[in-house]
């Protein structure tokens, strides 16, 4: 709880140093603020105190999944260092939105109650919509930005609307309470409740791009600014799952039957979907966005195994994806300015040339990405796969694994391109600070692979 | 606060439901077929709105005042949610001096 009330402070102190006009100080201390809400998250380790009423409940699985958040912020953060160097106003208020997109990720993630997971996902989505429109000069950005409000806004109706059913069938918010009114009717439920738990888990899986629900992503991974495309493609992303997660967990398990199948359809279709679509696309950002999807699937196939260790897994999966996303989106910055602005997967072409140890830790990135060992992207991969087919989803999991397979060929794509031989980078100027937090990162990836591959929550 | 509960109880559940059903997906269909940034952003309170009510109607039914309460804070997230909608509006009309959704078509596949 004291790292929710020290995150929201600290935006607001962010947004006033804005006014002192000296943007070299904003980095240093957000980054500071949240240090200090890292360390008093992890405080609470073990504790699982519950605030008003068990609104929000404070136990390992927040826990857990707030550090790996704030660890990415962090990241993302000091690659903001460089990212903002150019930016003449309104330096601050990118840092402050920020953090406050990040309080409505804690509440996600901690939620037990309906009005909870609400307040969450829109603390999380207002400042994104605002920080999507970040180029205001750009008409690509307003496009992003107004379609992402658009899309998001629907959702949240939608969920609400779900709510409000499942409130009318059960008289209650709290998800403990809805399980337990769910389980009286051992698998056959009223038609009221069900289209209401189905608009609920539509809302939620619009916030997370499952597949028939992904068409807003890769418009606005493209259209938005690429630092805050970095944000809502790993601390969105996470914040998503994990409430998904709980609210699975807490509420709805064991599913019903309807429900089973819809998100099983959903999972198929993602792998699918992200996987195939991304095969053609030309832009960057765009392959990211659909692999992002592709990852997507993933995570909800691990989810859907309902095995105790699902949470460790997803947690796993998560962080190692954003510690492998968020290098890839900063060395595409990079490579875009030294390529007069181009978007496009030929911009990297000659890296290799240029700056060798970067081509060659961008590969390493890649391929933990696609799910090569010795990286950690292959142990993720490899988690949900055991997990999956020790709980006997066998037809589905062979699907995915030969998903993960096609997946291989348009992560290579850019790697192929990255060592083509051809020399248009200009001036890639990579800062210090830059080049110390990929090869960090890189490294990660691959300790995290070997090492650390057994989260506790 | 007992005689409102009483004035809702008046018209049956069922009533409640098929309106707000209806609001509902007149907002859905203005959403999808509206081609005006401003009629979507109204369609879309319009969801919001139809949400509210069967809240509130369900809340009085179950003589339970958590509903209404939770109305409270829906309609204090649709107002901020409609503030940036319409700060986005007025950044999109700057740069292209219209409100036609069709211009929003630089980013697709």
């Amino acid at each position: 709880m004291s790292a929710i009330i020290v995150t929201t402070v600290l935006g607001i102190i962010i947004l006033y140093l804005g006014l002192t006009k000296n943007k070299t100080i904003l980095a240093p201390a957000a980054i500071a603020g949240l240090l200090v809400t890292l360390f008093l998250s992890a405080k609470e380790w073990g504790s699982g105190i519950g605030y008003y009423h068990n609104m929000v409940i404070f136990d390992n699985f927040s826990i857990a999944f707030n550090v790996s958040m704030i660890t990415i912020t962090i990241l993302i953060f000091l690659f903001g260092i460089d990212y903002y160097k150019r930016m003449e106003f309104h330096v601050a208020e990118q840092y402050s939105l920020m953090i406050f997109a990040l309080v409505g990720a804690f509440l996600m993630t901690s939620f037990s109650n309906l009005i909870m997971l609400f307040l969450g996902i829109e603390i999380l989505s207002i400042p994104l919509y605002v920080l999507a429109g970040g180029k205001k000069f750009s008409f690509k950005s307003n496009e992003a930005s107004f379609k992402y409000f658009m899309l998001g806004s629907f959702a949240t109706a939608v969920f609400l609307f779900g709510i409000a059913l499942v409130y009318g069938a059960s008289a209650t918010f709290y998800l403990p309470e809805i399980k337990t009114y769910i389980a009286q009717f051992h698998g056959d439920l009223p038609p009221m409740l069900l289209v209401g738990l189905l608009f609920i888990v539509i809302g939620v899986s619009f916030k997370v791009a499952v597949a028939p629900f992904h068409f807003w992503s890769p418009d606005v991974y493209e259209g938005s600014p690429t630092l805050v495309t970095a944000f809502m493609a790993t601390v969105v992303k996470t914040a998503g799952f994990a409430a998904f997660y709980r609210l699975l967990g807490m509420g709805l398990l064991p599913l019903p039957v309807p429900l089973e199948k819809a998100l099983w359809v959903m999972t198929g279709l993602s792998l699918l979907i992200g996987n195939l679509v991304a095969l053609r696309q030309g832009n960057f950002k765009r392959l990211l966005a659909y692999s992002s999807i592709a990852h997507t699937g993933f995570i909800m196939l691990a989810m859907l195994s309902q095995h105790s260790t699902s949470a460790s897994v997803i947690l796993y999966y998560t962080f190692v994806y954003s510690l492998a996303t968020v290098p890839l989106f900063i060395i595409f910055i990079l490579v875009k300015r030294a390529s007069n602005g181009l978007d496009q997967l030929s911009a990297f072409q000659g890296l290799y040339k240029k700056a060798p140890w970067l081509a060659v830790f961008m590969t390493i990135l890649l391929m933990s990405m696609a799910g090569i060992p010795p990286t950690a992207g292959f142990m993720a991969k490899y988690q949900v796969f055991v997990l999956s087919i020790s709980q006997g989803f066998l037809a589905i999991s062979i699907f995915a694994i030969l998903m993960a397979v096609v997946g291989i060929y348009y992560y290579f794509n850019v790697v192929r391109e990255v060592f083509t031989d051809r020399d248009h980078l200009q001036d890639l100027v990579i800062t210090r600070i830059n080049a110390g937090l990929i090869i960090v990162c890189g490294i990660a990836v691959v300790a995290m692979g070997i090492f650390a591959w057994n989260l506790p929550i | 606060m007992k005689d409102i509960t009483s004035a809702i109880q008046i018209i049956p559940l069922n009533n409640y439901i098929v309106l707000s059903m209806a609001l509902f997906s007149i907002g859905l269909m203005g959403v999808l077929f509206r081609r005006n940034i401003i009629a979507i952003l109204m369609c879309l309170e319009l969801m919001f709105n139809s949400a509210n009510l069967l809240l509130t109607a369900f809340s009085a039914y179950h003589s339970d005042p958590t509903g209404q309460v939770f109305v409270f804070f829906i309609m204090i997230v649709a107002a901020a949610e409609v503030a940036v909608g319409l700060s986005i509006v007025v950044m999109m009309k700057r740069n292209v001096e219209s409100v036609d959704i069709n211009l929003l078509n630089h980013l697709k596949w």
